[in-house]
């Protein structure tokens, strides 16, 4: 389908949606940005942006935690819509319920990492596109491990930037920074949601498992046959050690140099090297 | 040609020459080698593996010669032999090597590309890949200048480079390392030459990779991947300054040495790097 046409499409059927959805979706329906749309799949609103075209599909995952929006990813490190548009088409989405995101729906208290592999596999599917490749940046580490092992056969190669990750000396980061930020703000915008609700979603995603990369096992790690490209941070969110584990466990992956966002001239080798790791890895024929 | 027979023939007209040429080759009995001979400059060479020809240079500066490649961190025709045409050379006047000619004063960079580049047409390779340890990197970027068409892409491992707060760390490793053992074999090259020799390697162009400027590598649309080190002599900064300038180059993560399980990845990141870069057919 057309990509303005298939846009208009879901723009409409998402303000339809939307006007018929009364408790999760309480709020007016929001104005799509430009080039960005909306799809709805049931009480889910998925706010995407699809560059088009016909590269080779790439899922871009934005950073920001839980607030992972589609503004963080074109502000981020580099933006992968404008690093990698003359051979991939690139597709990204706010994170549910991300606040500063105008994509919403049930916080789903017992699958949360579940939830955000349905959204993004059904963003896939709403696009009629099968196989992908995947870049993620801080939260799309373990948002790209949950890919893997649910849809191991769609997802052809995928790029982890700057990894979040569990670090046992902080072992409680990430819990308390989204139980102090980003809780907060979505139980104001949403009063069906309680701060009980969300104290139980963040210890299912962050203290049920706190190892590794959350998500997955070491030894999904060791087993997963998909070329992995990963690039390394190090502050408290993002832990080296963590990165690069996953990096010698999983064989077929690959890894930059580190540190590679400062100094800011390194960006651009970075790059290079994971447009090189992506047309290596691009199937012949989507 | 197969290989077998190019090597045989090959070795046949480096015997003949070294048989014309008994002042220079008079130290070479019961060598394995085989020998590319031009002019007063022989070049004792080695070949495995078969396919898209790779050139791999050794490292230890000016003592660049094959001996040196069981102790190498990158043992790149071992690692490439299943994967490509490997061939490699001692370098001219390495000692412990078997490759010898005149002390090149005035050119020397060039000397060396002379004798990498007279090796190819000597094999009748025209288009290749380049590796090189340590101060292969600075023969990679010289070769590139010299015969753009004719590298294909180039493996940088551990590449020399200028270190501002140490300016002298290659001009004396040269002089207190390579030239008094050199200077045993050849007694007849007076130290003024050699040092005359070294200031033109290292410190007429004291700065990034010596063989050339920053503007090449900034102009250089040959594919590289960079291994970087950082010790006295392989300046990180310099791999990055080559990674950063070069428009097609790429680097691979530091350290990458160790542990194992990350050094074996960088060989496959290399292998993948050579595939993806090989020309459809070799142009010979």
């Amino acid at each position: 389908m057309d990509p303005i046409r298939r846009e208009v499409i879901a723009t409409a059927a998402a303000a339809t949606a939307v006007a018929a959805t009364t408790g999760v979706l309480a709020a007016p329906a929001p104005q799509a940005a430009p080039g960005t749309a909306f799809f709805m799949k049931g009480q889910v609103r998925t706010h995407y942006e699809d560059q088009g075209g016909n590269g080779y599909p790439l899922l871009c995952v934005p950073g920001g935690g839980l607030n992972s929006v589609l503004a963080s990813l074109h502000n981020g490190p580099f933006d992968p819509f404008k690093e990698f548009k003359a051979d991939f088409r690139c597709i990204s989405q706010d994170l549910r319920n991300a606040n500063a995101g105008q994509s919403s729906g049930p916080l789903d208290i017992d699958r949360p990492w579940d939830t955000h592999t349905d959204d993004q596999l059904d963003l896939m599917d709403h696009l009629g596109i099968n196989k992908f490749m995947v870049i993620g940046f801080c939260i799309g580490g373990p948002l790209i491990w949950n890919l893997l092992k649910r849809a191991p056969d769609r997802v052809v190669a995928a790029v982890l930037a700057q990894p979040s990750g569990f670090r046992p000396e902080m072992p409680t980061l990430t819990y308390d920074g989204n139980m102090m930020g980003w809780g907060p703000e979505l139980v104001k915008r949403r009063p069906e949601i309680t701060m009980d609700m969300v104290q139980r979603y963040l210890t299912n995603m962050y203290k049920k498992n706190p190892d590794f990369v959350f998500t997955v096992t070491r030894d999904f790690v060791r087993q997963c046959q998909t070329p992995i490209l990963i690039l390394p941070d190090d502050i408290p969110a993002h832990p080296y050690k963590v990165a690069m584990e996953a990096a010698m466990l999983a064989p077929n992956a690959e890894v930059s140099m580190y540190p590679w966002k400062e100094p800011k001239d390194r960006i651009p080798i970075a790059v290079r090297q994971i447009y090189s790791f992506l047309k290596a890895h691009r199937p012949a024929t989507a | 040609m197969a290989p077998i027979r190019r090597d045989i023939l090959t070795t046949g007209v480096a015997a003949a020459a070294v048989a014309a040429a008994p002042r220079v080759f008079a130290a070479q009995t019961g060598s394995t080698n085989s020998f590319y001979v031009k002019g007063n400059v022989r070049i004792a060479y080695r070949e495995a593996g078969s396919g898209f020809p790779l050139l791999c240079v050794p490292g230890g500066g000016l003592n660049s010669r094959m001996g040196g490649w069981p102790t190498a961190v990158f043992n790149a025709p071992e690692v490439f032999k299943n994967d490509i045409r490997c061939i490699t050379m001692d370098q001219r006047n390495a000692t412990g090597g078997e490759s010898t000619g005149p002390v090149p004063v005035d050119n020397p960079w060039d000397a060396f590309a002379d004798d990498q580049l007279g090796l190819m047409d000597h094999l009748g390779i025209r288009q290749f890949f380049f590796f090189g340890n340590c101060i292969g990197g600075s023969f990679a970027l010289k070769l590139m200048e010299r015969a753009p068409d004719r590298v294909a892409g180039a493996i940088l491992s551990q590449p020399i480079g200028h270190r501002p707060e140490k300016p002298d760390v290659m001009y004396d490793s040269g002089k207190d390392v390579w030239a008094p053992e050199f200077r045993k074999l050849q007694p007849n090259v007076s130290m003024e030459t050699i040092e005359k020799y070294l200031h033109n390697l290292y410190r007429v162009r004291a700065d990034f990779a010596y063989s050339v400027s920053r503007d090449f590598v900034r102009s250089c649309q040959t594919p590289m991947l960079v291994l970087p080190d950082d010790s006295d002599a392989h300046a990180y900064q310099t791999s990055v300054d080559i990674a950063s300038l070069a428009p097609n180059a790429e680097v691979t993560v530091y350290p990458w040495a160790k542990p194992p399980e990350l050094k074996a990845r960088t060989f496959n990141r290399a292998r993948n790097f050579l595939k993806a870069h090989q020309p459809r057919t070799a142009a010979r």
